[in-house]
């Protein structure tokens, strides 16, 4: 798996969406700056979170659609498996802890007749230790929740191999 | 009446147009893919073609539409009417589910009409641009 990491980025996604076509790479961010989901829902990311983007292969929308969809499913299992938690999804594409959110999914695609570009940013809590006033009630992270700092790096390749193996049955 | 096929050369673009007649009255015309049929007027021969049923789109063939690729909601346009672009530029971003789609032109022209709005929801194949 290919990975490239950057200490400090705007957004892992408008970095990503610069890189040429390269399916599977992985844009790795220990900071954005202007982190963002949808409609610009700005996405706190200091450091110590995860934040990172895959360009996808050439697909059809309607598989990018699903491995959207998907892509919740796989961070929750991760999450599970991993340390033991029980995250809930909010679909489309957010993942709850005990009813705070840990993990937001935001694909981006460019489609002229067919698919030119897609990629898919995945911010998920890990190691921040403690979130401002005005998201306390409302985010929560895996350090917060199991006591302890999760390996980063580890995270990725399981979400991203996962990822691989649920395009490869969608678009059987 | 035989089958014909030819080519037909409109604004540098090339179309196949098949014609083929359908029973005794009737004849189908394909065009770049697209079947119009008409019957005889009437039943009766001689009397010239006309429409059979309502099916023949008034499309001029010098246009071009970008449709929605999938359902969702236009969050942002990118271009005004009258003005003129370049391929692969972007015109407008779809939203949909969490995907974020940016619509991009296939082809260099000019946008003849937008036939949405901001916010507006629309489903997979509804036209979102005409360009000319």
């Amino acid at each position: 798996m290919k990975i490239e990491k950057y200490k400090k980025v705007s957004s892992t996604n408008i970095l990503a969406k610069g890189k040429k076509h390269k399916p599977w790479l992985v844009v790795w961010a220990e900071e954005q700056t202007a982190g963002h989901g949808r409609k610009k829902d700005f996405w706190f990311s200091p450091k110590g979170g995860l934040y990172f983007s895959v360009i996808l292969p050439k697909s059809t929308v309607e598989d990018i659609q699903t491995l959207t969809i998907l892509a919740a499913f796989v961070v929750a299992k991760v999450i599970k498996e991993n340390f033991d938690l029980e995250p809930l999804i909010k679909l489309p594409n957010d993942v709850y802890i005990n009813r705070k959110k840990v993990a937001g999914i935001l694909t981006e695609a460019v489609i002229g007749s067919e698919v030119k570009f897609s990629i898919m940013g995945i911010g998920l809590n890990t190691n921040i230790g403690k979130f401002p006033a005005e998201l306390e009630n409302t985010a929560t992270s895996l350090k917060i929740e199991i006591g302890r700092k999760v390996d980063n790096r580890d995270i990725i390749n399981q979400i991203v191999k996962e990822l691989k193996h649920q395009l490869k049955i969608i678009s059987e | 009446m035989k089958e014909k096929k030819f080519k037909l050369n409109i604004r540098n673009k090339e179309y196949v147009v098949e014609i083929k007649p359908e029973g005794t009255d009737s004849v189908k015309i394909k065009v770049g893919g697209e079947e119009f049929n008409f019957k005889q007027k009437g039943g009766e021969k001689g009397q010239g073609l006309s429409l059979a049923g309502t099916s023949l789109p008034k499309k001029n063939f010098g246009e071009k539409e970008i449709r929605a690729p999938i359902s969702g909601t236009v969050s942002e346009i990118f271009v005004a009417e009258g003005e003129s672009i370049e391929k692969d530029r972007k015109v407008i971003l779809l939203s949909a589910m969490k995907m974020e789609n940016e619509i991009v032109s296939d082809s260099k022209g000019k946008i003849k009409k937008i036939k949405v709005e901001k916010e507006q929801n629309v489903k997979e194949g509804t036209v979102l641009i005409i360009m000319e």
